[in-house]
């Protein structure tokens, strides 16, 4: 009899406790010792230095037996002396000011805890380092007395544990049970009676074996093995937190179901993803692969700090590492050294380090679609073609230019000459737009400007104007007279934009940056700009002249400012244009004020004028002085110096050449062909070092805002070192993270792929390996399997199918007595574990048995019916896109599919290694009353009835068999008909009634079929599809 | 004999009685299966608490969650200050260079906005309140305001999160899953945690993950109600099928599942007979509870008009009263668009004209039921606004920005003090002058409420003891009656 729930709720409702049958006389130190002081008394004994108690920790050996404090010499521990050891003393103390664990840390240690921890001591006090941090052991296969049994080297540590509790395995289960089971795991769908009968027939010793070949082939296989790892990614097709836009990730996905049918090895998955991009001559499709660590969740939010933001992405990806591939509660150091495992704050941090360094914002963009930086544009190799011949041609027209500038010399001094003979010519530029700021409008003042009146900005008033909408490849200028009050930390002088950080400042602008002059071209802040910047700050209260040019070149170096009509020294700050700076509104230049953004207060302006092509330096020295250009041509026949030569040269091709004009033109029409192209071209984002390396800091408390001492990428102290020739950047954490010597990232892989298998991790707490985790059931087990997967290449494929070919995994799980009172979790694995399918498995069932599944692989995200009844419900799709496999269905962080929530899905608004199985009665609303299963029910009628014609029984025999695997006995059939009969009787009395059950769904009901019939066998199939033998994993 | 502790619910843990205690499902449906007639009231809760950490003031909790954060200064906290110096600069002295969002932080300047509302004192408690809660000021003896609310987030996101969390990043478990873990349900056949959002507001978006389980089973997650024909998702049958035929499934299904135990006494399979029994019941509780035809005309001239439009704060409030009469244990409205960045004057007056009735309506109803009592009432949002404005300060019209520094919440019932008011602001009602609550404490003294000592309410996951209040909160001992 089981015992009663009362019983099993361990104290302080924390945990549950197993029935002892994992009891054996000696006590293990890693098992049921070292949990014990990890939770009871670590928070204060432990690795936190910050919070340890009287400088005593109980984590580490030199301090668990050294001389305790209390001045009579006795030690903390004295093995195999219990009353002569301090520790055993303050547990069993009477003395409320002794007795440990404190009152105040509201945690006890029970009685039959002390007693273990007694016993513990009186068998001389083993100590060990914790499992998990200790080299991986190479494990001897242990002997079994029933060799019989045995299968492969997995069945031997099941048995010997079985064998050594007394133990005896479970029977083989049902072929039929064996083919639902495996199909099921491994591709996340039922077999088809076809697939049934040919195994069912098939008498060869290797049937079974080749039944698993020909499913780890499936392509089904990587579809199944990808819904898992998009919990682990906490993959989402929207950013997440409050507004929660759609975005444009799943190529990725698809990226990882192809890793899985092309059998990528599981280092290569790891490495791909964590420093795709680092790898050697990087292909694409390994930069795609490290979207893995852009997919959290991302922040548009109005009003939110940016480097708040910032700083989550990063500790997410470091948090998302640690729990993924080591298995570590990383988290618990953000704010303070972790209080059982041994990893400071700074560590975390020098973790942080190695996912810090990208040309990120803070925030997605409000106004714009821009897909936050950086990014990698997907492209096919038609395209990619198309691309490089639009280059060569841009490439081309910058050559023909460059040389036009050099063969136009006779041209010029023919100018020259008629000079002077002409000297009627006005050379001053005319600008397409001129604000003089002779009136100005309040709360901006008129002042005394530089000319006439100018204007005193409020910092909070913008002066729009009508004109300014360039596109990237249009060269243009703006020149203007400013004078700032005092030095700026920032202020936005002008700009083309409809907004900072809500419009990832899309466009082009002039600010103030610590005083400094700062004009950038725009698609997306940071990572898709060109910035420059003057290199020591503007004079405070004068009137400056300032003057911005710009070549279409989408380059750096196409961009120049000039103070008083000379170049501005600047420092290229960023260069790396890209995408469109045009669109998102505010598609002209406003002066002096910007959307949430530091105005131009106090700041005044005046003789503000734009211009559509780019001003030569002789031109924007005659806007400023007056005279530079008038000057240079009256001497131009008396010049003699290279400079005023070149400049006046440089003048006369930008305004007087028509050959040089005609080539700019087409160098201009070259460049506005690859923007279109480019413009048009799907970015999705992805992980790329930053040229310049981002410093990372120790932040104290975690918070954002208050950064510590610098601190560089590195692995923890706790691990074998990164291996020698390492680069301290993900690659290098990469080739750490997959060295044979690390001591936890086989052991988490091959725990988890076990747990695909078998329900649970032989470690039941995957997302802990640290010391408050679980130990694991069969350590040896875990070892070796960790150490077979490692050297045979991280196989997976191979790994998957020992799993599956053991004697264990084809034990029947039927539950008996014995299994109750013996094994009743099931942790020695007496039987084959049993458990409600996940969510994608039970809509995905439904849907094939009716024939209704789409085969399609990847691609954007289906809508099925759910989506319209989510918290925030979309539009669904009509179609193919209701009949997907689940693992596609449209994912939204602050609503998801709920069907698939109220059947146990993630979240997936953070990294998740396990699911959690629950049964409540929303589960059987949903497989009862969902139209997703009222139409595959009825669609699943229709199909057998086509197929069997009057043959009710027939039908419904089959109709057992597409949703259980099996055929029914008599009794259940007779069940099942007595069903059908009543509830044709029901529908033969309510025409109406059944018209309407057969409409549930899109997909039209075939009316040739009698409708009482088809209602009555459709409501049969909607009952199975609640049966246990229907959604429970047998 | 060793025991593990494993964390984790054991096979056995799955059977009927324990299906039945995971739901948070009480008595009704164990006697229905005719098991576990001896069953003692803390198994019934189906709660993980063996027993209270000390005598319980309340059973249970409504909170009237006021999502974009309510001007404290045009509601509450009465600053006669704002209104002499209207329109001039927030001086200095009194922001203290802390932090301002990014809305309005870039400001050049931060004029300060006295209160265009009238504010009169009522009740015997002499409290003061705007002329914009006319229904509210009839029940003030049994309000207690708390005036020094602050929090550390300064957006929504973050705020509304911190509120129901106890931390401003998603993951973790909201306040009702934490009672339903706890507690369990009083009812037999309702959720212990159900969530009502007013429907067709603008305003801020919520997120379903603020009535989330985090890492407490999913169970425990909140579930939502929705106004009209399916209160719970897929709760109707489909088209077609009569409750009768619905009876003929589940009779069928029920016999497949007493054939599978002959050969396999998988205590899950009792499990899911009893999961679908009680989805059958369900499917009749949950209508009737959220039916509001059989409230009589005079309840509803109370809870005003509105309560006869489905979805409306009114009718959720009504709806919240049932459901209280029903044993649920935590009852979750949330009413958006207290959001007031610009034209807060007309803006908040439509809110409490949406809200002001209802709420004093449900604190009479409770009162008159008798259920006040036991039940706390909580009305409040995530954070206060400004005292300056945002953006420019035209005539009437203003907006004030977030602010999270001071705030007014109420609370009543469930041992609240009532006529009370506590804690000061500064004259400006920038910062707290005197006896600060923070989230935190106020997220303490629910539970402490209920019965539950908040430091011991944990929930152990990757390693470490969580609870509520993360490691903070204090219990706010001088307004428990």
């Amino acid at each position: 009899m089981p015992r009663p729930l009362r019983v099993l709720i361990g104290i302080l409702g924390i945990c549950v406790f197993a029935e002892p049958v994992l009891a054996e006389d000696t006590v293990d130190f890693q098992r049921d010792i070292r949990p014990l002081l990890s939770d009871r008394c670590f928070a204060c004994h432990g690795p936190d230095a910050e919070r340890r108690e009287a400088e005593l920790r109980l984590d580490v050996r030199e301090d668990v037996f050294r001389v305790s404090d209390s001045g009579d010499g006795s030690h903390i521990i004295v093995p195999g002396k219990p009353s002569e050891s301090e520790l055993f003393l303050r547990i069993t103390s009477q003395d409320d000011d002794v007795r440990m664990p404190p009152r105040s840390s509201k945690r006890v240690l029970s009685p039959s805890e002390i007693t273990l921890l007694k016993t513990w001591i009186e068998q001389d006090a083993t100590w060990e380092e914790h499992w998990s941090f200790s080299p991986i052991d190479s494990r001897e296969l242990p002997q079994v007395k029933n060799s019989a049994w045995l299968n492969n080297s997995v069945d031997n540590f099941v048995l010997a544990r079985l064998e050594e509790a007394g133990l005896l395995p479970s029977v083989r289960a049902s072929r039929e049970k064996l083919i639902r089971r495996l199909t099921f795991d491994l591709t996340g769908l039922p077999p088809t009676l076809d697939e049934i009968d040919v195994f069912l027939n098939d008498e060869a010793p290797d049937a079974y074996e080749r039944v698993v070949d020909r499913l780890l082939k499936s392509p089904r296989y990587g579809e199944r093995m990808t819904a898992d790892w998009l919990d682990v990614a906490r993959y989402s097709d929207t950013y997440g937190y409050q507004v929660d836009r759609d975005r444009f990730v799943w190529p990725w996905r698809d990226w990882v179901i192809r890793a899985f049918n092309n059998n990528l090895a599981y280092d290569d998955f790891v490495t791909q993803q964590l420093a795709g991009d680092l790898l050697p001559n990087a292909t694409d499709d390994q930069i795609l692969a490290t979207t893995f660590n852009r997919l959290h969740p991302q922040k548009v939010e109005g009003g939110s700090v940016p480097e708040e933001f910032r700083i989550e992405y990063v500790t997410d990806r470091t948090q998302t590492f640690a729990t993924a591939f080591l298995g570590l509660t990383l988290e618990c150091a953000r704010c303070h050294d972790h209080k059982y495992d041994p990893l400071t704050q700074t560590e975390y941090y020098q973790l942080c380090g190695f996912f810090d360094n990208l040309d990120e914002a803070g925030l997605y963009s409000y106004f714009t679609p821009s897909v936050p930086t950086p990014t990698l544009r997907l492209v096919d190799d038609a395209t990619r073609q198309n691309l490089a011949g639009l280059e060569t041609q841009v490439f081309d027209e910058e050559a023909k230019l460059k040389r036009l500038t050099d063969s136009r010399k006779a041209a010029f001094e023919t100018w020259q000459n008629d000079l002077t003979t002409n000297s009627d010519e006005i050379p001053v530029p005319a600008p397409i737009k001129h604000l003089a700021f002779d009136e100005v409008k309040a709360p901006n003042e008129s002042v005394a400007g530089k000319v006439g009146q100018g204007i005193r900005l409020t910092g909070d008033d913008g002066v729009g104007l009508d004109v300014g909408n360039f596109k990237r490849f249009q060269p243009f200028s703006i020149a203007l007279w400013m004078n700032t009050p005092d030095v700026k930390e920032r202020a936005v002088v002008f700009h083309r934009s409809r907004a900072w950080t809500d419009a990832g400042s899309r466009g082009y602008e002039l600010l103030l940056e610590d005083g400094c002059l700062s004009a950038a071209l725009i698609h997306f802040l940071p990572g898709n700009a060109i910035r420059v910047r003057t290199r020591t700050p503007i004079a405070v209260a004068e009137w400056q002249h300032v003057a911005m040019t710009y070549d279409g070149s989408s380059r750096g170096a196409g961009l120049q400012l000039y103070i008083d009509g000379e170049p501005a020294k600047t420092k290229t700050v960023r260069d790396n244009l890209y995408k469109a700076i045009t669109g998102g509104g505010g598609d002209n230049i406003t002066i002096g004020e910007r959307f949430r953004d530091r105005g131009f207060k106090g700041g005044l302006v005046d003789e503000f004028q734009v211009f559509d092509r780019m001003l030569s330096s002789l031109e924007v020295a005659q806007l400023h002085d007056g005279h530079s250009l008038v000057d240079a041509i009256a001497a131009s026949s008396r010049a003699t110096d290279d400079g005023s030569i070149e400049k006046l040269y440089s003048y006369y091709l930008a305004t007087k050449d028509e050959e040089y004009q005609s080539q700019l033109i087409a160098l201009q029409k070259a460049r506005e062909a690859k923007s279109a192209l480019e413009e048009s071209l799907q970015e999705i984002m992805v992980m790329r070092e930053s040229p310049t390396k981002r410093q990372t800091y120790f932040l104290k408390r975690g918070a954002y805002d208050s950064p510590g001492d610098p601190v560089s990428a590195d692995t923890p102290a706790a691990f074998p070192p990164m291996p020698n020739g390492a680069a301290k950047n993900r690659l290098g954490l990469a080739q750490w993270l997959t060295d044979p010597s690390h001591p936890l990232t086989a052991r988490v892989a091959v725990n988890r792929f076990w747990q695909i298998v078998f329900g649970n991790g032989l470690v039941q707490t995957p997302e802990d390996f640290g010391r408050q985790g679980q130990p694991p059931s069969h350590p040896a087990l875990l070892d070796w399997l960790a150490r077979d997967f490692v050297e045979h290449e991280w196989n997976v494929k191979r790994l998957m199918k020992m799993l599956v070919m053991s004697a264990t995994y084809q034990q029947s799980s039927s539950v008996a007595e014995t299994h109750l009172a013996r094994d009743p979790e099931n942790r020695l694995l007496s039987r084959s574990p049993s458990h409600h399918l996940p969510a994608e498995m039970l809509r995905d069932n439904a849907l094939a048995a009716s024939g209704l599944l789409v085969d399609r692989i990847g691609g954007p995200p289906a809508r099925p019916y759910e989506v319209e009844a989510s918290f925030k419900p979309v539009g669904r799709d009509k179609g193919d896109g209701l009949y997907r496999r689940s693992l596609y269905t449209y994912w939204k962080r602050t609503g998801p599919a709920p069907a698939m929530m109220t059947l146990d899905a993630a979240k997936r608004d953070v990294c998740r290694v396990k699911r959690e199985r629950t049964a409540s009665p929303l589960q059987a609303f949903v497989l009862l009353n969902d139209p997703q299963f009222v139409e595959a029910s009825r669609v699943l009628a229709e199909r057998l009835l086509m197929q069997h014609g009057d043959d009710t029984n027939a039908a419904l025999v089959d109709m057992f068999r597409l949703l259980t695997s099996r055929r029914p006995s008599d009794t259940e059939q007779q069940v099942l008909r007595d069903l059908f009969d009543q509830q044709l009787s029901a529908f033969k009395s309510d025409a109406e009634q059944t018209l309407q059950y057969l409409k549930v769904g899109d997909k039209p009901f075939d009316d040739s079929i009698e409708a009482p019939i088809l209602g009555a066998l459709a409501v049969v199939a909607n009952t199975l599809l609640s049966f246990d033998q229907c959604v429970m994993k047998r | 004999m060793p025991e593990v502790c494993t964390g984790y619910e054991s096979l056995a843990g799955m059977s009927r009685r324990g299906f039945l205690s995971q739901f948070g499902m009480g008595l009704g449906g164990m006697a229905l299966g005719g098991l576990m007639a001896n069953s003692s009231s803390a198994d019934a809760s189906g709660g993980i608490l063996n027993a209270l950490h000390h005598a319980p003031r309340a059973k249970r909790v409504i909170f009237l969650f006021q999502s974009g954060g309510p001007s404290q200064m045009d509601l509450f906290d009465y600053k006669p200050v704002l209104n002499e110096k209207h329109g001039t600069e927030l001086p200095n002295e009194i922001r203290r260079g802390q932090r301002l969002t990014a809305m309005s932080g870039n400001q050049s300047s931060l004029p300060l906005v006295g209160s265009p509302f009238k504010f009169e004192q009522h009740g015997d408690s002499s409290a003061w309140l705007s002329e914009l809660l006319p229904h509210t000021a009839t029940v003030v003896d049994e309000l207690c305001f708390i005036k020094s609310m602050h929090t550390d987030a300064i957006n929504h996101g973050p705020g509304v999160t911190l509120v129901q969390t106890g931390s401003q990043f998603p993951g973790r478990p909201s306040v009702g899953a934490w009672l339903s873990y706890g507690l369990g349900s009083e009812s037999e056949n309702l959720p212990a945690f159900v969530v009502m959002v007013t429907k067709d507001k603008g305003g801020q978006p919520l997120v379903s993950r603020l009535w989330g389980s985090g890492f407490l089973p999913s169970r425990h997650q909140g579930v939502r109600f929705r106004s009209g024909k399916d209160p719970v998702l897929y709760l109707n049958n489909p088209s077609g099928i009569s409750r009768e035929s619905r009876g003929r499934m589940l009779d069928a299904l029920d016999k497949l599942h007493r054939i599978q135990q002959s050969d396999n006494i998988d205590p899950q399979i009792e499990g899911r007979i009893a999961q679908y029994e009680l989805a059958f019941r369900m499917q009749d509780s949950i209508p009737e509870a959220t039916d509001l035809a059989s409230e009589p005309e005079h309840v509803f001239k109370e809870y005003g008009d509105d309560a006869k439009t489905p979805g409306t704060f009114a009718a959720n409030c009504l709806q919240a009263r049932r459901l209280a009469e029903r044993g649920v244990r935590y009852i979750q409205l949330y009413h958006p668009g207290w959001d007031q960045h610009g034209g807060l004057p007309s803006g908040i007056k439509k809110q409490c004209q949406e809200t002001d009735q209802a709420s004093a309506a449900l604190i009479r109803d409770l009162r008159q039921r008798g259920l006040l009592d036991e039940t706390l009432v909580i009305w409040g949002g995530e954070f206060g606004r400004t005292n300056y404005c945002q953006g420019k300060l035209t005539g009437g019209n203003f907006g004030r920005d977030h602010h999270p520094r001071c705030y007014t919440m109420w609370m009543a019932g469930g041992g609240i003090k009532g006529g009370m008011s506590f804690g000061e602001t500064d004259p400006y009602c920038y910062n707290i002058a005197e006896n600060p609550v923070h989230v935190h404490d106020l997220q303490a003294t629910i539970l402490h409420q209920l019965g539950i000592d908040h430091e011991r309410l944990t929930f152990k996951y990757q390693g470490r003891h969580f609870r509520l209040t993360d490691v903070h909160g204090h219990v706010v001992k001088d307004i428990l009656s």
